[in-house]
C-alpha cells in the first residue's frame, strides 16, 4: 500500500470512530507505518477538558505524559507556543528560532529528551473563533523523523483531530456535568474595530476620530463588547478577544 | 441572498461582475500575493473565467454591490485540477457530470461588510446549488492550513492525493461530498430554514 492509500483508509475510518480508544488504536497504526514513534493532539481549552480525553489522545510513554501534567507544562511547552504564533508545521528543532524561549521553556524541552523522546513534528490546526490546537508526531531518542511522510502526515494531523472533537463533543452531550464546548462569545465587527484600536494604545477620542463615531459610542461598543464577554476590564476584554482568534497579534502590532 | 450567474443571464449582472474581478485582484493578487494574471490593472481575470463558469453570487439587498463569490467549473470540461493542478489528484482526477470544482471563493474585503455571515451564505449557496442540480461532489485545491477549519466547518471531505508545495505553500486536492446532512448542519448553525438561493432566477439560469 503507498502512503496515500494509508492515508484514505485512515480517513475512511476516522469518520466511523465512536471512542478514543478507537481512534487513539487507528492514529498509532497509521502513523507508526509512516515512520513515527508517538502522537498527541493538544487543545487549548474545553474541547477535550475530561482527563479521559485529555490522558487517551496521545501514546506518548507515561513517565512524560505524568510529567507533563504533574509539572504543569501545559502552559509552557514551546512548541505549543510557537503553535499561537504560525499557522504552518514545524520541526522541533526549529522552535528556539520561532520563540525565544525562556528559562522555563528550556527545561521542557530538556525534560522531554530525558523522558526519552527525540525529535517531533507538530501542525498547529487554526480554527476560526477557538483556540489553538496541536497536532504532534515524534520519534524516540536517536530516530530520526520521516521527512518523506510529513505532507502524508499533514492529513492524518486534521482529520484526527476532527474525528476527536466530533467524539468529544458526542461524549459532551451524554454527559451533562461535563464543561461544553465554550462557544465564544461574538462581537460586532465595529466592536472588533474599536478593542483593535484601544489594544493598540489609542483614547477613545483617538478611537473615535479614526472611526469617524463620537467618543460616547466608542465607550458604549467596549462597554457592550465587555459585557458580552462578561469580563470587567478592557485589559481582560481583549485577552480574551486575542485567545479566541477573533482578532490576531498582527492586528495590534501593525 | 446570493444569485446564480450564467453564460445565460451574465449580462444583467456587468457590473456586479467588474465588482467580483475587482474584489478578486485586492484579495487574492493584493493580498495572499498569488501570481495570477490581472486585466488593465485592476480585475483577476483568468482562462477559467470562460463561458463554461457559473458564479454562486451573494449581493446586498439591493442587489446592488458584490458581497463574495465563489466559481463553479465542470470537471468534464477544463478546469483547474485538471489543467494546472493534475498531479495533486493520486488517483487521477475526478471527471463526472454530476462532480463540479470550486475555485475563487471570497469575501469582499470592503472594511463595512462583516464577512462571516457572508460566508455562511456562500457556504449554504454552494450546498443549495450542488442538490438542485444533482451535484454529487465538489472537488477543490485548499491551502493545507485552511484544511481544520475546512472540516471544522463540517464538510464531509476525501483527499484526492498528498500535499504539495504549490507556490511555497503546501496544497491538497480535496473532494467534498454534498448531502442534504450537510446542508441541514449549516443551516441549523445559521439558525435559518430558508433557501439563500434565488429561485425566481433559477429557470434563466438553468
Amino acid at each position: 500500500m503507498s502512503r496515500f492509500d494509508d492515508v484514505q483508509k485512515f480517513v475512511q475510518e476516522a469518520n466511523r470512530v465512536t471512542e478514543f480508544s478507537e481512534l487513539k488504536d487507528l492514529i498509532n497504526q497509521t502513523i507508526r507505518a509512516f515512520g513515527f514513534d508517538y502522537f498527541a493532539l493538544i487543545h487549548h481549552a474545553s474541547v477535550f477538558q475530561s482527563r479521559e480525553a485529555l490522558m487517551s489522545l496521545h501514546d506518548f510513554p507515561d513517565a512524560w505524559a505524568n510529567i507533563f501534567i504533574d509539572r504543569g507544562y501545559f502552559f509552557d511547552d514551546p512548541v505549543l507556543v510557537a503553535c499561537e504564533k504560525y499557522a504552518t508545521p514545524f520541526v522541533w528543532t526549529d522552535v528556539p528560532q520561532l520563540v525565544s524561549l525562556t528559562a522555563r521553556q528550556r527545561e521542557v524541552l530538556d525534560a522531554a529528551k530525558e523522558a526519552g523522546l527525540g525529535a517531533g513534528y507538530t501542525i498547529p490546526i487554526n480554527i476560526p473563533g477557538q483556540s489553538t490546537a496541536v497536532c504532534t508526531f515524534s520519534t524516540r531518542l536517536g530516530r530520526e523523523l520521516p521527512k518523506a511522510s510529513f505532507p502524508a502526515a499533514q492529513y492524518v494531523g486534521c482529520f484526527a483531530f476532527e474525528a476527536a472533537r466530533r467524539v468529544a463533543q458526542r461524549k459532551d452531550l451524554k454527559k451533562p456535568g461535563l464543561i461544553r464546548d465554550r462557544k465564544p462569545p461574538q462581537l460586532t465587527r465595529r466592536q472588533l474595530d474599536c478593542v483593535v484600536l484601544v489594544g493598540k494604545g489609542k483614547s477613545d477620542r483617538d478611537v473615535a476620530q479614526i472611526l469617524g463615531i463620537s467618543d460616547q459610542t466608542v465607550h458604549h461598543h467596549m462597554e457592550e463588547a465587555k459585557r458580552r464577554y462578561d469580563v470587567a476590564t478592557r485589559m481582560q476584554l481583549i485577552v480574551r478577544v486575542l485567545f479566541d482568534n477573533h482578532i490576531v497579534f498582527a492586528d495590534l502590532l501593525n | 441572498m446570493v444569485d446564480v450567474v450564467t453564460a445565460n443571464n451574465r449580462h444583467r449582472y456587468t457590473a456586479l461582475l467588474e465588482q467580483m474581478h475587482r474584489d478578486r485582484k485586492t484579495v487574492f493578487v493584493d493580498r495572499f500575493k498569488w501570481d495570477i494574471p490581472v486585466i488593465d490593472g485592476q480585475f483577476e481575470i483568468d482562462q477559467f473565467d470562460n463561458a463554461d463558469a457559473i458564479y454562486l453570487m451573494a449581493l446586498d439587498p439591493r442587489r446592488q454591490r458584490h458581497l463574495g463569490s465563489v466559481r463553479l467549473l465542470p470537471s468534464t470540461g477544463s478546469h483547474l485540477l485538471g489543467d494546472i493542478f493534475p498531479h495533486l489528484c493520486e488517483k487521477g482526477v475526478p471527471a463526472a457530470p454530476d462532480v463540479w470544482e470550486i475555485t475563487r471563493l471570497l469575501t469582499t474585503p470592503a472594511k463595512d461588510v462583516d464577512p462571516r455571515p457572508t460566508h455562511m451564505q456562500i457556504i449554504m449557496a454552494l450546498c443549495e446549488f450542488g442538490l438542485l442540480y444533482g451535484i454529487r461532489q465538489y472537488t477543490c485545491v485548499v491551502h493545507m492550513h485552511l484544511l481544520s477549519a475546512l472540516l471544522a466547518l463540517g464538510w464531509e471531505c476525501e483527499p484526492l492525493g498528498e500535499p504539495q508545495l504549490i507556490a511555497g505553500d503546501m496544497c491538497g486536492a480535496l473532494a467534498i461530498n454534498i448531502t442534504p446532512a450537510t446542508l441541514q448542519l449549516f443551516r441549523d448553525r445559521a439558525q435559518s430554514r430558508v433557501p439563500v438561493l434565488q429561485l425566481s432566477d433559477i429557470a434563466e439560469a438553468a
